[in-house]
């Protein structure tokens, strides 16, 4: 287990070198002159050539690659383009927000979603289970900017409950986790459902309900727990796509996190910034991919490290 | 079995939608049977009982995240916007763009253009307790000369040579060579003054901690969330500041911000999408305001390519464009024609004859060039929607005279690339661009040399229509080598009506600035340029 645990956080490393240089190209390839933005509209043609230089973007991609990877294993991501201020600032400020909100879209998400998912399975065909999946494909299919803003005309214009956007208090995660956990939701319970229904048909439940256990017992007991590994590995992925910062929904709730902070970058062409974050990105899909492997062992222990 | 599951699913997705539709019906509407109505002019709001205001601050919502404090190195408007809450120019803008003293008192500019010396406004101090004066205008100023120091807003200061302290509260400005515009480069936002000390403290990271001589300070920034700034109790003016403190929050998303500004978490937004304006004016205390920005859009026309090398063929098109329709249709009426190469704000403007929509006239002009049945064109523009509309309705207006566009939007940085990594004038592939400019000193100068003076073909400036008349240049140049007035306005009388004649673009429209407050707020405004105006805002219960 421990061996497994260090090979897998050593393989970290050459995954993390590989993307980086698929990052790289795929940053420098993209067209656009970070020198005419950064000069901004009224800039002369001599004053863009000066800061093209100043940001070393006349020199060779391999040469500007190895002072950017060279830099990073000194601990600096270098500096924005757009606010000249250090990226890691930039990402840190922007981390938190995405972090609690995936966090929390995730927790509500995972309970809806598995209760849904479970009563559809052992309910299969009737009124309960054309009702839960008629929410899972409402929640997969509505899309989330218009699903936010149609929250945001009844809760906070017509109702007055909770604010329309930004990040003041707790009242402003209610709207946007909500609509940010609609989907994750809902691929949850679709997943629980199909995947609980496979399970019921083993033999071993068949023996336990000739064995007159409560149907219950044999539900939440003998089944959810083996039916979850699926679910657990797409809820792993989810909460990745999540920890990346949803765009839409940080554009309509004006939420201070990655996502807007991403794609700012990417129309401003700041290098270094997109750079951070696509790295920041596959690390933490790497990182939950460990986790989730290492909780398939916690749900069955059947399942060995090697 | 499962048909009938289908079926129900059907209904009951029916039945949702109904509902959905219900709730929606509400900001939809606009785009159904009101359009009737909508010929472009606000609706008068009715009378409204002030809206309630608790305390006596206020949230401003705008577009999108500010980039820098510090306005020496800012080039977008919205930075500006909650500078100038904090920060103060010798001279600025007054509403309507006029040039007006500030932290000077006087100004005079000698008669080449070459020398400008400011009287100094005395007992200010700078936030952090720093007088300004005389020294304090030096530091600043040689700090936007310097080309070392790899500001933004250099290239407005680049002919400054040097200048000097004449005493205390005079300081003396001269240029290299003349430049009749310079005083507008000292209205501009970009030459408003920093703390000598903060500048000395901070260095660059003055852009995050911004001191000046304004109605509020500095408070605090959370990028991507808040800036918020607070009253400065020692303010020189009497009678203001009048708020406690003012809040300004990025709100990317059109409908979020207007909805923001409905349930009074917001007192001011802006901008108010075009198309939501006579939705929500007069309803929850709110009033919108509209008016004239100096904003120009235009399209642009490749002189050097047929067949836009043919002056009948510019004017063709110009005659085959009904502005009227496209004021009304893209910009929902909240914007004028444009009837010169810059807006009626901008100083030195000169109204011309209009190009009145003629199809007629059109068709014969294109015949006597040759192009009796018309031809083919490509236009390029950015791809956000309200550009690709009106790239879209220059392409129905045109194929009624037989010219056919083809509409390309592009990405901004894909734009650049094509536009302005092209070397040679032979080789740009432009034919038609479609653009928009804002001419940020308010001159003259600003609105006309970069986008058709000779020297500005791209990459160096945006002369997209490689338009050159040495006549115009020759005009342009003289206007700039003396500070006279009536020389000036005369000199930009003449190239405006070259440009007119030569329409090298297809003149099109002035766009509005689009504001929205509660009722109860006052001394809020946006300035022509776009930029919004905090410093006299104060709460009416």
């Amino acid at each position: 287990m421990l061996k497994y645990f260090v090979k897998r956080v050593v393989g970290i490393i050459p995954i993390l070198i590989i993307v980086s240089v698929l990052i790289f190209l795929f940053v420098h390839m993209i067209p656009g002159d970070p020198a005419r933005l950064v000069a901004g509209p009224d800039a002369s043609y001599q004053d863009i050539e000066l800061v093209r230089e100043q940001l070393g973007l006349n020199e060779s991609l391999p040469s500007q690659y190895f002072s950017f990877v060279g830099n990073i294993f000194q601990g600096d991501l270098g500096t924005s383009l757009k606010t000249k201020r250090p990226v890691f600032d930039e990402l840190a400020t922007r981390f938190m927000p995405t972090f609690w909100l995936s966090v929390w879209s995730m927790a509500w998400a995972v309970l809806i979603g598995l209760l849904i998912g479970v009563i559809s399975a052992t309910n299969r065909n009737n009124w309960k289970d054309y009702l839960g999946m008629f929410g899972a494909v409402s929640g997969i299919s509505l899309p989330s900017f218009w699903l936010g803003l149609m929250l945001i005309q009844l809760f906070s214009v017509k109702l007055g409950w909770f604010p329309t956007g930004g990040l003041d208090s707790w009242k402003s995660y209610v709207l946007p986790s909500l609509t940010l956990g609609a989907g994750v939701a809902a691929v949850i319970a679709r997943f629980t459902r199909s995947s609980l229904m496979d399970i019921l048909k083993e033999d071993y439940v068949r023996t336990g309900r000739a064995k007159g256990l409560r149907e219950r017992k044999i539900v939440w007991d003998h089944s959810l727990k083996n039916a979850l590994i699926p679910v657990v590995t797409m809820t792993g992925l989810q909460f990745g796509f999540l920890l990346g910062g949803s765009i839409v929904i940080e554009t309509v709730f004006s939420w201070p996190g990655l996502g807007r902070l991403l794609i700012d970058s990417v129309s401003f062409r700041d290098y270094p910034v997109i750079q951070a974050c696509m790295l920041l990105f596959a690390l933490e899909f790497i990182l939950i991919n460990l986790v989730v492997d290492l909780l398939y062992g916690v749900m069955n222990p059947q399942i060995k490290y090697e | 079995m499962l048909k009938k599951s289908y079926q129900l699913l059907l209904l009951v997705v029916l039945a949702f939608s109904l509902v959905l539709a219900g709730c929606s019906s509400n900001s939809t509407s606009s785009n159904g049977g009101k359009d009737s109505d909508s010929d472009g002019k606000l609706k008068e709001a009715e009378e409204q009982p002030l809206a309630k205001k608790e305390g006596n601050s206020i949230t401003v919502g705008v577009a999108d995240n500010f980039i820098s404090m510090d306005p020496h190195d800012t080039n977008d408007t919205l930075s500006y916007s909650a500078q100038k809450s904090m920060l103060e120019g010798l001279v600025g803008f007054d509403k309507d763009m006029n040039v007006i003293p500030v932290l000077a008192e006087d100004y005079e500019a000698s008669d080449n253009a070459k020398e400008f010396t400011f009287k100094l406004r005395e007992g200010v101090t700078f936030h952090d307790g720093t007088p300004f004066n005389a020294e304090a205008v030096k530091v600043n100023v040689d700090r936007l000369a310097d080309p070392d120091n790899n500001l933004k807003r250099h290239s407005l200061f680049s002919l400054v040579d040097k200048t000097e302290v004449v005493d205390e509260y005079t300081v003396k400005v001269s240029l290299k060579e003349p430049f009749g515009a310079m005083i507008n480069n000292f209205a501009h936002p970009a030459a408003m003054m920093i703390s000598p000390k903060a500048l000395e403290e901070y260095g660059k990271d003055v852009a995050r901690n911004p001191v000046g001589t304004g109605p509020y300070k500095f408070s605090e920034w959370e990028p991507g969330d808040h800036l918020s700034v607070e009253k400065n109790e020692d303010y020189w003016q009497d009678g203001l500041p009048k708020l406690d403190g003012i809040t300004f929050k990025p709100v990317p998303e059109n409908g979020s911000r207007v909805a923001m500004l409905q349930t009074g978490e917001a007192d001011y937004i802006y901008p108010v999408p075009t198309e939501q304006a006579n939705e929500i004016q007069g309803k929850d205390g709110i009033v919108i305001e509209s008016d004239p920005s100096i904003i120009v859009r235009y399209m642009s026309m490749n002189t050097n390519k047929e067949p836009f090398n043919d002056l009948k063929v510019r004017q063709a098109i110009n005659y085959a464009i009904n502005k009227e329709a496209f004021v009304k249709v893209v910009m929902q009426g909240f914007g004028s024609e444009l009837d010169s190469v810059i807006a009626p704000n901008t100083q030195f403007y000169s109204k011309q004859d209009p190009y009145k929509y003629d199809i007629e006239k059109a068709k014969q002009l294109l015949k006597e060039a040759g192009y009796e049945n018309g031809f083919e064109a490509t236009i390029w523009g950015s791809n956000n929607s309200s550009t690709m509309k009106g790239m879209e309705f220059l392409q129905q207006q045109l194929s009624q005279v037989g010219i056919k566009l083809d509409v390309e939007p592009m990405e901004s940085g894909t734009m650049s690339d094509k536009i302005w990594s092209v070397e040679n004038p032979e080789d740009a592939e432009i034919e038609l661009y479609y653009g928009g400019w804002s001419p940020s000193t308010g001159d003259a100068d600003w609105g006309i040399r970069p986008l058709l003076g000779g020297e500005s073909f791209p990459p160096q400036s945006y002369n997209t229509a490689y338009y050159k008349n040495d006549k115009a240049d020759k005009l342009i140049n003289d206007a700039l080598q003396t500070a006279d007035p009536d020389v000036r306005e005369k000199a930009y009388a003449d190239v405006q009506k070259i440009l007119w004649e030569d329409a090298p673009w297809a003149f099109l429209a002035v766009t509005n600035t689009m504001g929205g407050k509660k009722n109860y707020l006052e001394g809020v405004y946006l300035l022509p340029d776009g930029s919004l105006s905090v410093q006299e805002a104060e709460i009416k219960q």
